[in-house]
């Protein structure tokens, strides 16, 4: 079996979630392992979220804004 | 804008810059520049007179640099108010402190040389900006010669000469004084050309179609080419007043031109300047020789775009004008509440589309008004003043400046006003006393409980 990591991403309202929703409009296929959790700015991550995404299991974090 | 100027709601101040914004949506602090004008406005008829007397001519910036003006002037026949203003550079008083002609002369008594600037400050609840663009200078596309042969013309300055009140009375000349037998209208100066502007500027075709119709009209017989890259005609009656061109006679060349030249090289050209150009719709290079060549230059945002954006807090987009909070679905107002744009400094428009966005602003601002309290988003930060330790970390850095410190309570309050809900205080905050508002901690980690576990 390949693996498949499970990524979270904190996608920024106004920049990085704004473009995942254009993807989704403009029908684009991306692969499902980022895992989105919106936030209003990138600003808001504060490291324990990082820190407990990797807890809970996570494979990589990915912080956009 | 004489009725504007006499409306009872209405202040007009001319002749004044804003220097200073502060504040937020219903709560604008503004504070404006008043330039002095060197003339009473409260006692100037608007006779005139001074002008006549005034012995200084400087060149007049309205009709770019085709005609000259006195140094006491209005800028154009009907310029609101009516009222003159001193070009104090040029006016021998202020430089050699002799003259006073105009003071002399005025029977209002209303000139008054001792005017200095001052500081209005005003409070206001929206801000409309609609400080428009700047016109392309056609000088840095050398290969068309422009400011080196004297019948090359700007696009504006051929509206100039085209208007009765302007240098030449309405006549269409030459350097020499002669008529023009052949005109040449090259359109796309400095717009959709990736050295310059990328984009459109949507009004040329229709103003260069224009200048056709005004050719033919004053020159009957005389050769008028369109040099194009596409016709854009959009509007409507706009397609229609294109084809009413090639019924006038208007020669229409699918290129774009590549120099000016004044060589001549074939019989015809001698004492001509001579357009060169791929007509591509016959796949052939072309000379074409006419004694005046009109640029349609682009339009673009005006050199104190930058400047003007910071004072309103307004974004711009990547060609360098305002930009609206969103491009299709609220094209009025700006990413700062109570901050909207109308006219080409939000982007090249023509004279409908203007109007109808103004209104459209206007409009959005007598429903705030009338309303008279205003929305607030609801996911924005919150200040739990008991876990707060006064430790000011916020403060810094909070984009919006929505957070303040009370002295007497020693806590953070946050205005609720500014705050746009970034929550960037709340993941900095070292004793968890900001929440942020439909973002919490707890939620975001519950959501990561729910897509990890």
């Amino acid at each position: 079996m390949s693996f498949e990591p499970r990524i979270i991403g904190f996608l920024c309202n106004w920049c990085s979630y704004a473009g995942a929703d254009l993807a989704g409009t403009s029908r684009k296929k991306y692969v499902p392992n980022v895992r989105v959790i919106r936030v209003m700015c990138s600003g808001r991550v504060d490291p324990s979220f990082i820190v407990k995404a990797f807890q809970l299991g996570a494979d990589g974090v990915l912080v956009c804004g | 804008m004489a009725s504007v100027r006499s409306h009872e709601n209405i202040e007009m101040m001319t002749y004044s810059e804003v220097t200073d914004v502060s504040g937020y949506v219903g709560n604008f602090k503004v504070k404006i520049r008043r330039k002095p004008r060197y003339v009473d406005e409260s006692k100037c008829t608007g006779c005139g007179t001074c002008q006549e007397k005034c012995p200084i001519k400087a060149g007049n910036e309205f009709d770019v640099g085709l005609g000259k003006r006195k140094v006491i002037y209005t800028p154009f026949p009907q310029a609101v108010p009516n009222m003159p203003v001193i070009d104090r550079e040029h006016c021998t008083y202020f430089l050699r402190g002799k003259c006073r002609a105009c003071e002399m002369f005025c029977e209002a008594k209303a000139i008054d040389f001792e005017q200095t600037e001052r500081i209005d400050e005003i409070d206001v609840g929206c801000i409309i900006v609609t400080t428009g663009f700047d016109s392309f200078d056609p000088s840095v596309m050398t290969q068309f010669g422009y400011g080196q042969y004297d019948n090359v013309i700007s696009g504006i300055q051929f509206e100039r000469m085209s208007n009765a009140s302007g240098p030449t009375g309405g006549k269409l000349l030459l350097k020499d004084g002669s008529t023009p037998q052949s005109v040449a209208i090259l359109h796309c100066i400095g717009s959709r050309d990736v050295n310059y502007h990328e984009y459109c500027s949507r009004v040329c075709c229709m103003y260069s179609l224009k200048f056709s119709h005004l050719v033919r009209e004053k020159i009957p017989d005389a050769e008028i080419y369109q040099l194009y890259i596409d016709m854009r005609c959009f509007g409507k009656g706009y397609e229609e007043f294109y084809e009413r061109l090639q019924e006038e006679g208007i020669n229409f060349v699918r290129g774009r031109a590549g120099e000016i030249t004044n060589i001549a090289e074939e019989p015809g050209e001698e004492g001509k300047l001579v357009v060169l150009v791929e007509d591509t719709l016959v796949r052939r290079k072309r000379r074409i020789p006419v004694d005046m060549v009109v640029l349609s230059t682009a339009l673009e945002p005006q050199a104190d775009a930058g400047e003007v954006a910071r004072q309103f807090s307004i974004s711009r987009s990547k060609d360098g004008f305002f930009m609206e909070k969103h491009p299709k679905l609220d094209p009025v107002a700006t990413t700062t509440d109570g901050v909207f744009v109308a006219g080409c400094c939000q982007g090249p428009k023509d004279i409908p589309d203007t109007v109808a966005q103004a209104a459209a602003a206007a409009a959005r601002v007598l429903a705030m008004i009338n309303k008279g309290n205003v929305e607030i988003e609801s996911a924005i930060a919150a200040v739990d003043k008991e876990s707060c330790s006064g430790c000011k970390t916020c403060l810094t850095l909070c984009s919006y400046n929505a957070i303040s410190f009370t002295e007497e309570m020693k806590v953070a309050v946050i205005n609720e006003a500014l705050c746009k809900g970034c929550g960037t205080c709340a993941a900095a905050c070292p004793s968890g006393a900001i929440i942020s508002r439909h973002f919490t901690t707890q939620q975001i980690m519950t959501q990561l409980e729910g897509v990890l576990v």
